[in-house]
């Protein structure tokens, strides 16, 4: 015999018992999805860590040929637009939709301005000879290990930009459609916000690993 | 929904003032921890720099985890999530330090030439 279970058809999708069994569900994939995230950078960590520990003073020479006025501006941007998506996610679960969409606005506004900034900082090293190849020339230390800390820096921050930019599409959309509210779902914008804070959380560490080493000198 | 949006709950908005004030207080603290570890850097601490920055990063990350990510309020499953990606962080970085630290380094060949011992034929 079988059984029939009534519920609300747009309720949640019908491999879920209940809508919060649903939401917990995409929560908890995000956060997998998360380690998975971490476990892919982290390779990228482990070669940094060796090269600082192999050719540390070439590391050190290198890392002060990056722009650490930009790389910490972009740090604040990137720490401001965490707490205005965390607000944004509060926002959408008390049905505050106009104040979270201005708040997902800020947050894509402030992702843009990190990128051009990042393109602004790419420029300058393009153009002082700092990307690994043959025209890489740089002053005061050995040439192969500083292309090193390069190849590192614009592999780490390049692929931290690809997910800036997944980011900013992400959270676009729900601030472009955010009065509907079967798309702009309270649950969808937590678990955007999850994304967006992790990138965040790279670059919290990329920054004094890349640009913060021995300024001192 | 324009109906909803005119006759917003009080609660609601009650709620989000104090999240306001919860989260402008994290950031404060984030900005803070990132000048801290700006101006850190300017300072000869030897092996202290990187330590120094490392701990900070670290401190600003919790935060960020624990407020914003609102890990401190999930489910027991959603932080073994997390304890079990960072523990594979740690083999990754344990299991290939432990081989790096033991290998003979040689250079390549893109490296300084005085770095290269090549043989002399002559």
């Amino acid at each position: 015999m079988t059984t029939v279970v009534e519920r609300e058809p747009s309720a949640f999708e019908i491999q879920f018992a209940s809508r919060a069994q649903q939401e917990h569900a995409a929560t908890f994939g995000m956060w997998v999805f998360l380690a998975t995230e971490l476990v892919f950078f982290g390779p990228l960590f482990v070669a940094y860590a060796y090269g600082r520990l192999h050719w540390g003073e070439a590391f050190a020479v290198a890392s002060r040929h990056t722009d650490v006025v930009l790389g910490s501006i972009n740090t604040a941007l990137l720490l401001t637009s965490s707490t205005l998506v965390a607000l944004a996610a509060i926002a959408a679960k008390s049905e505050l939709r106009k104040i979270m969409r201005y708040l997902l606005a800020a947050t894509v506004a402030l992702g843009i301005v990190f990128l051009v900034i990042k393109g602004f900082e790419y420029h300058a090293e393009w153009r002082e000879g700092l990307v690994p190849g043959n025209g890489f020339h740089i002053e005061g230390t050995a040439q192969g290990e500083a292309q090193l800390f390069f190849f590192l820096y614009f592999m780490m921050t390049g692929v931290h930009a690809i997910h800036i930019t997944v980011g900013i599409g992400l959270l676009s959309a729900f601030a472009l459609r955010g009065m509907d509210a079967n798309f702009a779902r309270a649950d969808r914008i937590e678990i955007a916000a999850l994304y967006w804070h992790f990138v965040d959380m790279v670059w919290i560490f990329l920054y004094p690993l890349l640009y913060l080493v021995e300024r001192h000198s | 929904m324009k109906t909803k949006m005119n006759t917003m709950h009080p609660q609601a908005q009650q709620d989000f003032r104090i999240a306001v004030r919860r989260l402008g207080t994290v950031w404060i603290c984030l900005i803070v921890l990132l000048l801290l570890s700006l101006g850190s850097s300017y300072i000869r601490l030897g092996i202290g720099n990187s330590i120094t920055g490392l701990v900070i990063a670290t401190i600003k990350s919790c935060l960020v985890l624990w407020f914003f990510m609102r890990l401190r309020s999930a489910d027991a499953l959603t932080r073994f999530a997390w304890i079990a990606a960072l523990l594979i962080l740690v083999l990754i970085f344990s299991l290939s330090g432990v081989d790096y630290a033991t290998r003979i380094t040689y250079p390549a060949p893109w490296q300084t030439p005085e770095q290269l011992h090549a043989p002399r034929f002559n």
